[in-house]
């Protein structure tokens, strides 16, 4: 049987193919008999614009019954994919020629692309994220990170009255303490490249070999911190990353929107009283 | 000296009575009553004698003929005595929700609703002079009066039961945590009731046996022919055969009436719990009997290894061990024992039929598609290397290490469980922030909390079945939703005792220190801050449902009622 989020995505293409094969017969149509198409399509792509800012509205009225923002998301993905095939119908398949014209062109697309970079991100980033486990809030992480430094450092620091040997705690503030104390790696976990952690437990393994056993236990509880602390910084770097691509999204949106109403401004002021006849 | 605006008096149990305003007339004359005469003062403690329940958790209320007292389906927590006059009660299948005059939760007006926008406080955990106060008892199930007209064609076909003076009725909805199971009418001119809050009856029972034993019998005079009859294989039953039925059942009760501390000592200490439940009936014994499960659960479990696998939990409502006696009744020749063990998680009640009863009386007229089918060859030769596969279904599309985690913590407990899709949570906190917005700024959950096979159940309030948090509440300020069932709290009487939060097994009650409208922090007498419980009220007074729920993008928050199995695993593979 099938899921229904296939389901849910089959009709949503197959909505979406439609209204394209609609936009591109009606713009046939409408192209020889009407002279200022533009003014229908660029009308109809500033609502579909604005529909697609409303959804940042909707999040900011959580009390009021205006739908799931489930729902929302969706309709914000398949009419923002519709709202390319209506860009394209604006601008005719053809490159702005005008600085301002182009600028606004260059905002659009930066604004799409953001947008389904996003979207394919948010599909991407929680699999991983619950797949690496070491699950933490964002805002906690510095605390939970500050307090394993802490418990390391008390760790290495009480293996040398423990053990009579500073070969632990030399290692520990050699290789060990720069890295539990601050975020690490931030790119290379977003690119899951795993060598930086590798590279410190391949060390711990190298010194492991010479210590005595109370020296290995001291050693292999560091060696679970590393790994946690790592953890950590993987969970920081790809929610870090859910986070900012937001603040990308949607600056562009509003800098778009503002550059819209421009367009429109100077659209009216040099047409000469052109209109959609 | 002059008190600071923002000191108050600490509030305690004494304080909320049920009625501020009890005549200590009325008080003689209850306490001179039976029972309550005929109880050893002696068997009372010290400080909390019969008299000061009497005149903290009592009131006197007074009905006309034909109003309801109390309804069918509602959450109540409190129990009455009859005083003077007769009450009727409608036994199922009862009156319909229309002329019962239910209604929906009140919710905001539209313009609160929008001017939280703007309105909501800036500091966090403000409360108005009316919730830092106290208001006296609070009255979940207070509201317009209903009154029925033309009671006997309204009553049309149901059968009713009509009580007197001294009589009880409502005990087991309030010490249950239940819905009501019937509707209760006034049958006089003049009826009057004591109305007796759960706290109060359970402390009177903890010292009084005979009491005790008075509501048992009157549980089997009054109700259990109506317990049975909810079971569909007692539904072909006549009067005759179901009072048979009746006349043998067992009443078992399992497990602690406050199960948080048991649950949180095996939480803490990592123990697998099923070693440490109670067996109601053990896999591979002789079937003696059918249990149904009249609250509470009990955790259905296989031999695995040298362990148990969980395979299910069954509720109120479901029973263990009919298709056993069945196959054996039809085929005696070929009998076989329990095909898997029942245990006790948390407080169970259970009605146990005895198989002779079964055999006799219930069985040989029971219509086919009542009866379960006889236990096949392969289920019988099964080995043990995966007994979900027996179970089929949900419980094989859920999974053994979900099913474990749901049934070890307990999670079945919730009917509004906040279950996260980790795999499609982009911890955009979108639905905290939601939260946040619809509560006057203060997020009601912790976005945190035990995961299990890509599954996480945050620190919210479930809205359990069993909510164990109201158990040690002395004023009643955390209560069930009479209409909606929710769990909320009334800030008004919550007196800050943090027993609420301390039963919680679910870490999903808080206590915030409390400020004024001013942004003052408020303290008692002795400058110690002013506690408040605050915790999910389901959004109960919102437009729309739960604001977590609608706020996520990405459809990984759902408030799932985890005693529909089914839903769950549905949900799981969406």
């Amino acid at each position: 049987m099938m899921r229904t989020t296939v389901k849910r995505r089959l009709s949503g293409v197959l909505l979406l193919v439609a209204a394209v094969v609609a936009l591109s017969w009606g713009h046939r149509q409408l192209a020889p008999v009407m002279r200022h198409l533009a003014y229908l399509s660029g009308w109809l792509l500033l609502a579909v614009c604005l529909f697609l800012t409303a959804y940042n509205a909707r999040k900011k009225l959580p009390f009021l019954p205006l739908g799931n923002s489930r729902t929302w998301l969706q309709l914000h993905a398949y009419v923002g994919y519709f709202s390319l095939a209506l860009f394209l119908a604006h601008t005719g398949w053809r490159w702005p020629t005008g600085a301002f014209e182009a600028a606004l062109a260059s905002l659009y697309l930066a604004v799409a692309a953001s947008g389904v970079a996003g979207l394919v991100w948010s599909r991407i980033v929680p699999r991983r994220l619950t797949a690496r486990g070491c699950e933490a809030l964002y805002e906690r992480i510095p605390a939970i990170r500050r307090k394993l430094a802490e418990d390391a450092e008390a760790l290495a620091l009480a293996s040398v009255a423990a053990t009579r040997s500073t070969a632990v705690a030399d290692f520990y503030k050699l290789h060990l303490a720069g890295f539990l104390g601050r975020p690490m790696n931030g790119w290379r976990h977003l690119a899951e490249v795993r060598s930086p952690l590798m590279r410190i437990e391949a060390r711990i393994a190298d010194l492991d070999r010479f210590l005595a056993p109370e020296q290995r236990k001291v050693l292999g509880e560091l060696a679970v911190m590393v790994a946690q602390k790592d953890g950590l910084d993987y969970q920081r770097s790809l929610q870090l990353s859910l986070k900012l691509w937001l603040f990308v999204h949607i600056p562009l949106t509003y800098s778009l929107l503002i550059l819209t109403v421009l367009h429109v401004v100077l659209v009216f002021a040099f047409s000469g009283g052109a209109g959609a006849n | 000296m002059d008190t600071p605006r923002n000191q108050i008096e600490r509030l305690g149990r004494q304080d909320n009575p049920f009625d501020p305003e009890f005549p200590d007339a009325d008080l003689d004359r209850i306490a001179s009553l039976a029972p309550f005469k005929d109880m050893d003062p002696e068997s009372f403690p010290k400080k909390q004698p019969l008299r000061t329940i009497l005149r903290s958790d009592t009131r006197i209320r007074r009905f006309k003929r034909g109003e309801i007292i109390v309804r069918a389906g509602d959450y109540g927590s409190s129990a009455f005595m009859i005083v003077g006059g007769d009450v009727r009660v409608v036994l199922p299948p009862g009156l319909p929700d229309r002329v019962l005059g239910r209604r929906e939760p009140a919710k905001r007006s539209v313009f609160r609703a929008v001017a939280q926008l703007w309105a909501n406080h800036r500091n966090p955990e403000v409360r108005t002079p009316e919730e830092l106060g106290g208001g006296g008892g609070a009255d979940p199930e207070s509201g317009s009066r209903v009154f029925l007209q033309d009671v006997p064609r309204l009553i049309g076909k149901n059968k009713t039961v009509t009580l007197g003076p001294g009589e009880f009725f409502g005990e087991i909805a309030a010490l249950s945590r239940m819905p009501r199971t019937a509707t209760v009418l006034c049958d006089s001119d003049d009826a009057e009731l004591l109305e007796i809050r759960w706290q109060g009856l359970r402390d009177i029972l903890k010292n009084d046996a005979a009491l005790r034993a008075h509501i048992d019998a009157l549980y089997r005079k009054n109700t259990l022919s109506n317990a049975l009859r909810s079971f569909p294989i007692f539904q072909h039953l006549d009067e005759e055969q179901l009072a048979q039925v009746a006349a043998q059942t067992q009443f078992g009760t399992y497990g602690e009436y406050d199960w948080s501390g048991d649950y949180k000592k095996l939480a803490k200490a990592g123990t697998n719990s099923v070693d440490k439940e109670t067996v109601i009936a053990q896999e591979g014994d002789y079937p003696d009997g059918v249990i149904f499960i009249r609250s509470g659960f009990g955790r259905l479990s296989k031999r695995f290894g040298s362990g148990q696998r969980t395979l299910n939990y069954l509720g109120a409502g479901r029973w263990f061990g009919l298709r056993e006696i069945a196959h054996n009744w039809r085929d005696p020749g070929a009998a076989v024992p329990f095909q898997f063990s029942l245990r006790v998680i948390g407080y169970t009640h259970t009605l146990f039929v005895p198989t002779r009863v079964m055999e006799q009386v219930v069985l040989p007229g029971a219509p086919n598609a009542l009866l379960p089918g006889p236990l096949t060859t392969d289920e019988l030769d099964a080995d043990d290397d995966d007994p979900l596969k027996e179970q089929g279904g949900f419980a094989q599309r859920i999974g053994p290490e979900l099913m474990e985690f749901l049934t070890g913590r307990r999670i079945f407990n919730g009917t509004a469980t906040m279950v996260i899709d980790l795999a499609r949570c982009t911890r955009c906190d979108d639905c905290v922030r939601a939260c946040a917005a619809t509560h006057d700024n203060n997020p009601r959950f912790l976005r945190q909390g035990p995961v299990s096979a890509g599954i996480q159940v945050a620190q919210s309030c479930m809205h359990c079945v069993d909510p164990v948090c109201m158990i040690g509440c002395p004023t009643g300020a955390i209560h069930r939703d009479a209409s909606a069932g929710d769990v909320v709290i009334n800030q008004a009487t919550c007196i800050g005792c943090t027993s609420c939060a301390n039963n919680c097994p679910y870490d999903a009650i808080r206590m915030v220190e409390a400020r004024d409208t001013g942004g003052d922090f408020v303290t008692d007498k002795e400058s110690r801050p002013v506690l408040k419980a605050t915790k999910c009220d389901h959004c109960i007074d919102q437009y729309g449902g739960p604001a977590c729920e609608r706020a996520c993008p990405h459809d990984a928050l759902k408030r799932m009622d985890m005693t529909r199995l089914d839903t769950f695993a549905t949900w799981l593979h969406r």
